[in-house]
């Protein structure tokens, strides 16, 4: 078979357009008659909320201010709906969109904002996943905050522990992140030719927009129109709802071009980040340094909605006995509300965490063991025909030990000598 | 608000006084721009400065320099006068935000902001730098160790016009060394400014001090300077003077929680002040 | 308001400008330069980069009425699709472009970086580029690109 593109340096399609500035993100979209929309978000992580949008509506320049009441229906998300495009009784996190304000220009947006009357009544919030799972803790949503419990079950731990020389436990915890990507969120929305909503925005998902846009407006999708524009980077950060929902309602009920373009402050608010998770974890070795057994429980912070969480908890939990045959394993691992930012995708989506835990744990054992660290992983590592704890048969290419004697070979490290340890 | 740019020093000290200390000077507009953003600032006039040559050059007046208070690091990098013995100051100035943010800050706007972090200060305040203020009501000088130590304050109608210091004699070498979280646009976690001058008979003949984020605002640090001046110098003593460094630390940021590492991080940081002085000065010589 | 009089990629322009507008609005709202990009309006990602009377500068750290009688160049008067300058076709050939939105910026620092140095060091290049941030995570095909500017160039 000849390649034509793989294993080939191609030229980028769009780099032309890019290096020249050409290129148009979603905040270099301008229409004739447009206007600038603006939301208004929580300033604290847990209440029960009133609005009062009187005094902002009767400011000069604003055209209408859309909350929970405008919209058909208030429930999104990509796994649970347990966004509200507005919230309606309650905000859960600081930064929960409430309100959102159109108005001739952005300085009018900004001035009717700070004439919203929010009336806040705080309540107890819950910032410590570990605090969230206990039964008295306050709820996030509904009467628990378990979002999602994910097991493996292989062998037996207990006997694989009994048996080993050696155990290492430690509790390790990362911590929260955002993708930061360098261009904030944007778009406009206005009703194209053939009378569709029409938003143009830069997301990883066109498609889950447009069904979450159809079913908030409860109208048919292909009355909807999603253009991606170039994207500014995304890494997991664009995979949920932002200002598309907010956009379409906008230019729905106004038929006018609606523009947003997100400061970096806003962005920072507006999107998922990494899941900080608490790992717990209990590890097994016999004399020469075989892995025997593993207990591992791991605890996502999910924030204020789950978005990814069941996903991300997942693939942390699949990944937890790192790429090592270990004969009995036990894995928990949690996804959890709290009122503090909301977590999804990024980059590595669980997987990312849990070698921090997995190949700590492989450090401590080779040093109990006065074993070097390069030793004991090529007496564990996964190979081709290796069972993974799931079960799955890694039936194609597992070229890793390859690569770490590749690196040992480069590094010239002293495997078995004393200074290796 | 009204914005006005100024062509010279006279225009801006009249406009000062106009707006009765509701004008605002803007040079490089790299931290006010941000504050007017976000309205930490509400100023009923800017009055830009960054275009009026006689506010940016730098200086050789004899034993003096005096560095106008409207040039920019960039400047200052540039400027073949900060070579050889000042090379500190001039290290501080290129150890600044990023080429951005030094084509257009200027060591005047570095004072004014009172920032702890600022990184030209410390060298400044080694050099025991005067500051030249104007205002419709005429010329006075402050000493900018006054300004940060006693509070001496520039009146709402006064514009810093330049800084002047005496140069380095002999061979006293002006250091400087910083820790920051990464490379370029990275504001100082702690920064040392450092004049050391070893005689004939390796004793220590000048020292002074400074430190940059070690307090609310950057200051000269006179119990290590009590403690080594006169003295022999080897690594023990600059070693005791590291302690005694952490000790003045301790008592200004008690209870802080960036102090356990600030007391860590601080003994390279001095010495790497110290050290790259003494390094810097064979070269000069050489 | 105000009028300001500036040259913005060789053509003198006359305007209205309000008193707190920044030169990054000027640019994008006044004149459509969209290539000027937004992406923390403080000074720390350089997506706004120009280069003003030689040198970069973050046009977000500028007030437009500050600019007067300045000489601006943003990316769109750099090199187009017929004429398009070398850093830009670098940065094409090497792969030096990602998501795009650090591009102008970056290539803007490495105009003004090659201007005054023809002949950078690895070390200089890194220098000039610090006050841009790529999130894509890709700066040696940046630096590989202005490395090969530099040799195109010369």
């Amino acid at each position: 078979m000849k390649l034509e593109v793989v294993g080939k340096n191609i030229l980028r399609i769009d780099a032309l357009s890019k290096v020249t500035g050409r290129a148009l993100y979603p905040e270099d979209f301008y229409m004739e008659g447009m206007v600038y929309g603006k939301t208004l978000r929580s300033k604290v992580p847990h209440a029960y909320i009133k609005v009062d949008t009187s005094r902002a509506e009767k400011i000069d320049g604003v055209i209408k201010i859309f909350t929970h009441k405008d919209v058909p229906n208030n429930k999104h998300g990509v796994v649970f709906k347990d966004h509200e495009v507005f919230c309606s009784e309650k905000v859960r996190r600081i930064g929960d969109p409430i309100a959102f304000v159109v108005a001739k220009d952005r300085k009018t947006c900004e001035l009717a904002l700070e004439n919203i009357l929010v009336e806040y009544e705080e309540i107890e919030g819950v910032f410590d996943p570990i605090e969230a799972m206990k039964d008295d803790a306050p709820k996030v949503h509904g009467d628990s905050n378990i979002v999602y419990h994910f097991k493996i079950r292989k062998g037996d731990v207990e006997e694989g522990f009994k048996n080993s020389h050696v155990i290492v436990e430690n509790t390790y915890k990362t911590h929260m992140v955002d993708h930061a990507f360098l261009q904030p969120e944007a778009g406009l929305s206005f009703i194209d030719e053939e009378g569709r909503i029409t938003v143009i925005v830069a997301t990883q998902y066109p498609h889950y927009d447009r069904e979450e846009i159809a079913s908030a407006l409860k109208i048919a999708e292909d009355k909807v129109r999603l253009i991606n524009a170039n994207i500014g980077g995304a890494f997991g950060g664009r995979e949920d709802i932002s200002l598309q929902i907010h956009l379409a309602l906008a230019a729905h009920e106004l038929k006018m071009p609606v523009k947003v373009v997100y400061s970096r402050e806003e962005s920072f608010l507006a999107h998922s980040k990494r899941h900080p998770l608490i790992m717990k974890y209990k590890t097994g070795a016999d004399k020469d340094g075989k892995l025997l057994a593993l207990e591992a429980e791991i605890i996502g912070d999910t924030g204020a909605y789950a978005s990814w969480a069941t996903n991300v908890l997942r693939k942390s939990g699949v990944h937890a006995t790192g790429p090592y045959f270990i004969p009995n394993v036990k894995v928990d691992s949690y996804a959890v509300y709290t009122n503090n930012p909301y977590a999804g995708a990024m980059r590595g989506f669980g997987a990312t965490q849990v070698p921090i835990a997995h190949e700590q744990q492989m450090d401590m054992l080779a040093e109990k063991l006065g074993m070097d660290p390069i030793t004991i992983r090529l007496k564990n590592m996964f190979k081709k025909g290796s069972v993974t704890a799931t079960g799955q048969v890694l039936t194609e290419s597992v070229p890793l030990q390859e690569c770490l004697e590749r690196v040992v070979e480069k590094m010239d490290f002293p495997v078995g000598e004393k200074e290796a340890y | 608000m009204e914005a006005y740019k100024a062509k010279s020093i006279d225009e801006v000290i009249r406009l000062l006084s106009q707006f009765e200390g509701k004008g605002k000077v803007i040079a490089g507009g790299t931290d006010l721009i941000i504050d007017i953003r976000n309205k930490k600032v509400k100023p009923e006039a800017l009055i830009d400065i960054s275009s009026i040559d006689e506010l940016k050059t730098i200086e050789d007046l004899g034993s003096f320099i005096r560095i106008g208070a409207a040039a920019t690091f960039t400047d200052l990098v540039e400027s073949s006068l900060l070579d050889e013995n000042l090379y500190g100051l001039k290290k501080a100035a290129r150890e600044v935000g990023s080429p951005q943010i030094r084509n257009r800050g200027t060591i005047g706007g570095n004072i004014a902001n009172g920032s702890p972090a600022a990184d030209s200060v410390p060298p400044l305040l080694c050099l025991d730098s005067t500051l030249i203020l104007r205002s419709i009501k005429g010329e006075r000088e402050i000493s900018l160790r006054d300004y940060y130590e006693k509070g001496f304050k520039i009146g709402e109608d006064e514009i810093i016009s330049a800084i002047q210091f005496k140069k380095p004699e002999g061979r006293q070498i002006l250091s400087f060394a910083k820790l920051g979280l990464r490379k370029a646009l990275a504001i100082s976690r702690l920064s040392i400014a450092t004049l050391l001058e070893i005689g004939g008979d390796n004793r220590i003949k000048t020292i002074r001090i400074a430190s940059g984020s070690l307090g609310r605002h950057p200051l000269r640090e006179y119990k290590v300077e009590e403690f080594l001046i006169g003295k022999d110098f080897n690594e023990e003593v600059i070693n005791e003077a590291v302690l005694v460094l952490k000790e003045a630390m301790e008592e200004r940021l008690k209870g802080r929680a960036t102090l356990p590492y600030k007391q860590r991080a601080v003994e390279r940081v001095f010495k790497d002040a110290i050290y790259g002085g003494l390094e810097r000065l064979k070269v000069v010589e050489a | 308001m105000k009028k300001i009089s500036l040259n913005v990629n060789g053509k003198d322009h006359i305007l209205e400008v309000e008193e707190d507008m920044r030169l990054i609005d000027l640019l994008r709202e006044k004149l459509g330069l969209t290539g000027v990009k937004e992406g923390c309006s403080e000074g720390e990602c350089g997506a706004c980069t120009v280069i003003m009377d030689g040198e970069v500068v973050n046009s977000c750290l500028v007030m437009a009425f500050q600019a007067e009688g300045s000489s601006i160049l943003t990316i769109e008067g750099l090199g187009d699709e017929e004429n398009i300058h070398p850093i830009q076709q670098a940065f094409i050939d090497v792969g030096a472009v990602q998501c795009g939105y650090c591009t102008p910026g970056m290539i803007l620092a490495a105009k003004a970086l090659l201007d005054k140095n023809p002949n950078p060091t690895e070390e200089e290049i890194r220098e000039a580029i610090s006050g841009n941030l790529c999130r894509c995570t890709g700066y040696n095909k940046i630096v590989q690109a202005i490395d090969r500017a530099k040799e195109v160039l010369r």
